[in-house]
């Protein structure tokens, strides 16, 4: 029996407490109060309790299993099922008076007709107080510790968000775990307040201006007939100053218009439908290049250039391996990397290119090349790179060492020498075995880009005088002219933009930066190139040597180039240079400073004047100084 | 009417003496004890509600239905209730804090209002704002008083919004 209870007594919960503990030993129907295991014990079979109860309903599949009270009735089964299933749930339950309470629901007395157990309990609704006054006027009251009521006195049981079977006790486990966990909405408590606003559909003010024209405004956006200047004009007042053809080429409107369009579509199908070797490229145009299982979302989605190795034919290797040079290159490979004479660049002169006999030396640090290029850089900084401004320095192939890495992505040169060049090289070498990357660089991940895979090839030559180092030249970019080189006069330039082509891909090949290049490079794209593109090495990773860039002649009156990244100046810099914008060559140091320095540059003179801009903004990306002596080290740019 | 309450999976709308009005599934009905187990919401988890019959005032009988109850799937983890239980003991403690005694409700709205962004703490019937500053009952801007100038203002400020917006929105009680 339990105790009866009412609870209109302010001390109900006192009430409830003492008379509960007076009849401990005497309640059989309530429901293990604390440390009450003994009663509990007996009552196990009967009531369901949520702390008592052992195990007497575990994890069976029949319905309030323990029970052995002999209640058959399927209909009881389950009423006492439930009801233990809000063991530990908060309820609401509603009393005769009107009043409702809302605690933790504890217990019920199962065996008897279900009084009510609830912990920590509130009064929320006094339900002496009748209609308006019943909110206003409410006062609350402490939270009862244990309340019990008494099975005739309520009404009923409201419980929310109940987890009745097991689908809903799994989410519920989840969840009370997380509810532990002091997240900031627990914190702001903002769960308790629920009152929101009732939503109502916007509808206009009756002064809006309509604007009809406005209501489908992605539907022919070309005939729209709504000019936003005179619009803008009209209701503010603004004149414009917007001229079309400040942004775009003019367009020539005359009677050839018709035709000029039809030979712009016609061409522009032809690029669209140009097959590629880049992904995105690719899948732009609609082909499918995924045959490669390698290719993982990264690669498919990203933006990050990673030197399209994997997705060029070819290129893999090369990818990796300038990868992994790269630091090779920076810090000098071991190889005779040094003798590299960053002054090798031949300059353009000749017109045989860029040979590489012997060592070109590119310096492993020659900032690899362009490959930052951005894309429109490409044209534009091949074009810088070819140039070598003056070269009148005898030209130096650039033998690239075998460690040398050519910086220069053939691939990247390769693309804009297919194209352009196609003369030069136009079938795709393959890549001499031997060819050692080493250090192969850096990526020219940019100058990849640009190119579309297919040629990559292209850098024909092979014909690395050089067999060994065939390898590639490290293209340094030195470029000495001033920043324009122009590709057309083949004796200037070139040195500089040979790029060495990576020795895989393409032997010695000259890459040529740009297809303009090309012109002048053929000569030197045969040989020469491949060992070394003295092409200014741009300092991306991998420098993409343009197989057919012109062989590398110093130029002795060319501005010096600074090494891009260059954390530290070196102390013998004397000359101040002032920190350049991004889009100038870093220049540091004059010619003669360097010379001590770069001892085993044959060239008595630098390569690059230091005020000379010696690359298009295009190029230098990471640039590295060319003067790379072994000891040292390597030195970012510094800008 | 009692065949029709012993019918399990029935919807019925049944408004309750006490001015309830609802609709329901039939769980079970348990004539000993009166109580019919009434299921709410459908999903995995039920607004569940126990009704003594003697409440109703009048039931009508929307359609017949399934027995929402899959007895395969009952399953309970007295553990796993137990520690529910405990933890929301745990978390009413914290809570208790919470709730002033002997406050209106439209205080205790204002208390939680507060408490969103400031540190408070009943104190009796006052609310207390970050240590100093004091909101006793009317509870209007004008009985705020305490603290510095700046703290004051604050407090009387979000006093002020949290009424305006007691009152487009309406209390919830």
């Amino acid at each position: 029996m339990y105790v009866l209870i009412s609870w209109n007594n302010d001390k109900i919960e006192e009430m409830n407490m003492q008379q509960v503990v007076l009849s401990k030993s005497s309640a059989n129907g309530f429901g293990r109060r604390r440390g009450d295991r003994e009663v509990g014990a007996r009552l196990e079979n009967k009531v369901l309790l949520g702390k008592s109860n052992q195990g007497r309903i575990q994890t069976t599949g029949s319905l309030a299993g323990g029970k052995t009270g002999g209640y058959e009735s399927s209909s009881r089964d389950r009423l006492v099922y439930l009801t233990t299933c809000l063991i530990g749930h908060p309820v609401e339950v509603h009393v005769k008076s009107g009043s409702i309470y809302t605690g933790i629901f504890h217990a019920t007395d199962a065996e008897n007709d279900f009084g009510i157990i609830l912990k920590m309990a509130r009064l929320i609704k006094d339900g002496t107080l009748r209609g308006h006054k019943a909110i206003t006027e409410f006062v609350s009251k402490a939270p009862s510790k244990m309340l019990i009521i008494p099975a005739k006195e309520f009404v009923q049981v409201i419980a929310k968000d109940v987890a009745v079977t097991r689908d809903g006790f799994a989410s519920e486990l989840q969840l009370e775990k997380h509810q532990e966990i002091l997240i900031d909405s627990v914190i702001s408590q903002s769960r308790h307040f629920e009152v929101e606003r009732e939503l109502e559909p916007w509808v206009p003010d009756e002064d809006d201006p309509r604007c009809p024209e406005l209501e489908n405004i992605f539907d022919g956006t070309w005939n729209r007939n709504w000019d936003q200047f005179e619009t803008n004009q009209k209701l503010f007042g603004v004149k414009s100053t917007f001229n079309e053809e400040l942004y775009t080429t003019k367009l020539e409107r005359g009677p050839q218009t018709g035709e000029l369009e039809k030979e712009a579509t016609r061409i522009a199908r032809e690029i669209e439908g140009e097959e590629t070797g880049d992904l995105h490229l690719a899948e732009e145009r609609g082909f499918d290049l995924h045959d490669n299982l390698d290719i993982d979302e990264e690669m498919r989605f990203s933006s990050v250039y990673r030197g399209r190795g994997a997705d060029d034919s070819g290129y893999e290797e090369e990818e990796d391996i300038m990868l992994d040079s790269h630091n090779i290159e920076t810090f000098g490979d071991s190889s005779d990397s040094l003798s590299r004479k960053s002054v090798d660049f031949t300059c353009s002169q000749s017109s045989d290119g860029v040979r590489m006999p012997s060592s070109s030396s590119l310096v492993d640090e020659v900032p690899s090349f362009q490959a930052a290029i951005g894309a429109d850089a490409n044209d534009s900084g091949f074009n810088d790179q070819a140039r070598q401004p003056a070269c009148e320095l005898p030209s130096k192939s650039f033998s690239v060492s075998d460690s040398g890495a050519s910086r220069i992505e053939d691939n990247l040169l390769a693309e804009h020498g297919g194209s352009s060049d196609a003369n030069e090289f136009a079938e795709k070498q393959s890549p001499p075995e031997n060819l050692q990357l080493s250090n192969s660089v850096e990526s020219q991940s940019l100058l990849n880009d640009k190119i579309d895979g297919s040629d990559k090839a292209g850098p024909s030559a092979n014909h690395t005088t050089q067999a060994p180092s065939n390898s590639l030249s490290k293209v340094s970019e030195k470029p000495s002219s001033s920043g324009e080189l122009s590709e057309g006069p083949a004796s200037s330039n070139v040195t500089g933009k040979k790029y060495s082509v990576n020795s895989r891909g393409r032997p010695g090949s000259s890459t040529s930066s740009n297809s303009d290049r090309v012109g002048s490079v053929s000569a030197s794209s045969g040989p020469g190139l491949s060992p070394s593109s003295s092409m200014g090495s741009l300092s991306s990773e991998k420098s993409t040597l343009n197989p057919h860039a012109k062989e590398f002649k110093l130029n002795p009156n060319a501005k010096s180039f600074t090494p891009s990244q260059m954390p530290v100046r070196p102390p013998y810099y004397q000359t101040q240079v002032p920190p350049l914008p991004h889009t100038h060559m870093p220049v540091s140091f004059g010619p003669v400073l360097f010379n001590p320095q770069v001892a085993p540059i044959q060239s008595p003179q630098a390569y690059f004047h230091p005020n000379g801009p010696q690359y298009g903004q295009q190029m230098f990306l990471g640039q590295r100084q060319v003067y790379y002596q072994p000891e040292m080290q390597y030195k970012g740019r510094n800008y | 009417m009692e065949g029709e309450e012993f019918a399990v999976g029935c919807f019925l709308s049944i408004k309750t003496t006490l001015g309830d009005e609802f609709e329901a599934q039939i769980i079970s009905f348990d004539t000993l004890s009166n109580i019919l187990v009434l299921k709410e919401k459908s999903g995995p988890r039920w607004n569940i509600r126990l009704l003594k019959a003697n409440y109703i005032k009048e039931f009508s009988l929307l359609r017949q239905g399934e027995d929402p109850l899959d007895v395969n799937k009952c399953f309970l983890d007295l553990t796993s209730l137990q520690a529910r239980e405990e933890s929301a003991l745990r978390q009413a403690d914290a809570d208790s804090e919470r709730f002033g005694v002997g406050v209106t409700s439209e205080a205790q709205i204002l208390f939680d209002a507060l408490s969103k962004t400031l540190p408070v703490h009943w104190d009796k019937t006052v609310i207390v704002v970050m240590n100093d500053v004091r909101v006793s009952s009317p509870y209007l801007p004008e009985s705020v008083s305490g603290g510095t100038p700046a703290a004051n203002e604050r407090v009387k400020k979000v006093l002020e919004f949290e009424r305006k917006r007691m009152q487009t929105c309406g209390t919830s009680l």
